[in-house]
């Protein structure tokens, strides 16, 4: 499947995938907070990242804090 | 005695909140916030990187310090993207606050009005508590108080110019109308700018690229402390009227003149 993560095009041999899957994947720690997700420009809350199904063609965006004024 | 800075149901007792962009490194960043004594420090939020080149887990850094984080929405040029920022943020960093920023052109920085009147109804809402950053004008800050902002940031300056506080008059008239906290965000170049701030009534100054873009950072945000504690207290104490004549301080009476009433030609 192919999904569209940070404007980046990711190819998963996976044919099915959650959100807190996806982002094992990526080694990011769906745990530990400090990150967020949209989903199709929808805030998904962590609490539901394990319900949520990620389609081919989704367009995910995954944030964190950075240095800002 | 001065009760802090009041923020919605929040209370700091520190006047300042600073930006945590553009330091030479983290150590000097955290220094600066210590030297400082904020209690409130913005931070921006972008698209994790997967090529390693995150610089290191900023929210944790400043959770441990016991510093209040304020997500901004910089970069946003639209209600929509600064609303799904606003979103993000309060997912990833466990608050309710943002510092909304819709910015209208990239090279001056100034706010887009609308939007930013747009994002700022559907934030609160939405259940944000907005400190809305905006032009140093009355009717707007009128607007977004009675949208229900907690504070507004009228800027002082553009962002990162340093030119200080550019029009002080329409300051000191938005002090007036507005009865929610008055906090200048950006345009603040050196300790008098914020002092000048303070002096004409603001409850908080926002800045960032004056303490992280010093020679020494670490010392200009001792000295940022200091200039918006030296300003509130000089406001609270009152100004004297200024005038174009002297009046003499010491007493006119019992002056040693000669007797004709001219002063003794020492030379």
């Amino acid at each position: 499947m192919q999904v569209y993560i940070n404007g980046e095009t990711k190819i998963f041999p996976e044919d099915a995938l959650n959100l807190y899957q996806l982002l094992q994947l990526l080694e990011l720690e769906p745990e530990q907070a400090g990150i967020a997700v949209a989903l199709d420009r929808r805030v998904i809350h962590r609490q539901l990242w394990p319900k949520t199904e990620v389609l081919s063609g989704c367009q995910v965006e995954i944030v964190r804090a950075v240095q800002g004024g | 005695m001065d009760k802090g800075l009041q923020i919605g149901d929040l209370t700091v007792s520190s006047r300042l909140l600073l930006g945590s962009s553009g330091y030479p490194n983290f150590e000097v960043m955290l220094k600066a916030i210590t030297a400082s004594g904020t209690e409130i420090v913005t931070v921006s939020v972008r698209r994790v990187r997967f090529d390693n080149q995150d610089q290191g887990d900023l929210f944790q850094l400043l959770r441990q310090k016991k510093i209040l984080i304020l997500p901004n929405t910089a970069g946003c040029f639209t209600a929509k993207d600064a609303i799904l920022t606003a979103q993000l943020a309060a997912d990833a960093l466990e608050t309710q606050l943002v510092k909304l920023e819709v910015i209208g052109d990239d090279k001056t920085l100034f706010p887009d009005v609308e939007q930013l009147l747009l994002a700022a109804e559907v934030l609160i809402k939405d259940g944000f508590t907005v400190l809305p950053y905006c032009n140093d004008d009355p009717i707007t800050c009128k607007k977004l108080e009675d949208l229900g902002c907690p504070v507004v940031m009228p800027l002082g300056a553009p962002i990162g110019s340093g030119a200080g506080i550019r029009n002080p008059y329409n300051i000191q008239i938005i002090r007036d109308i507005i009865s929610v906290p008055v906090i200048v965000d950006a345009g603040v170049g050196t300790a008098s700018d914020a002092t000048i701030a303070m002096e004409l009534g603001c409850d908080g100054i926002l800045l960032n690229t004056a303490i992280a873009k010093a020679r020494q950072p670490v010392l200009m945000a001792s000295a940022m402390r200091k200039a918006i504690e030296a300003g509130r207290e000089a406001f609270l104490a009152g100004r004297i009227p200024q005038k174009l004549y002297a009046t003499a301080s010491s007493p006119s009476s019992g002056l040693i003149n000669t007797p004709s009433g001219n002063h003794i030609d020492d030379t």
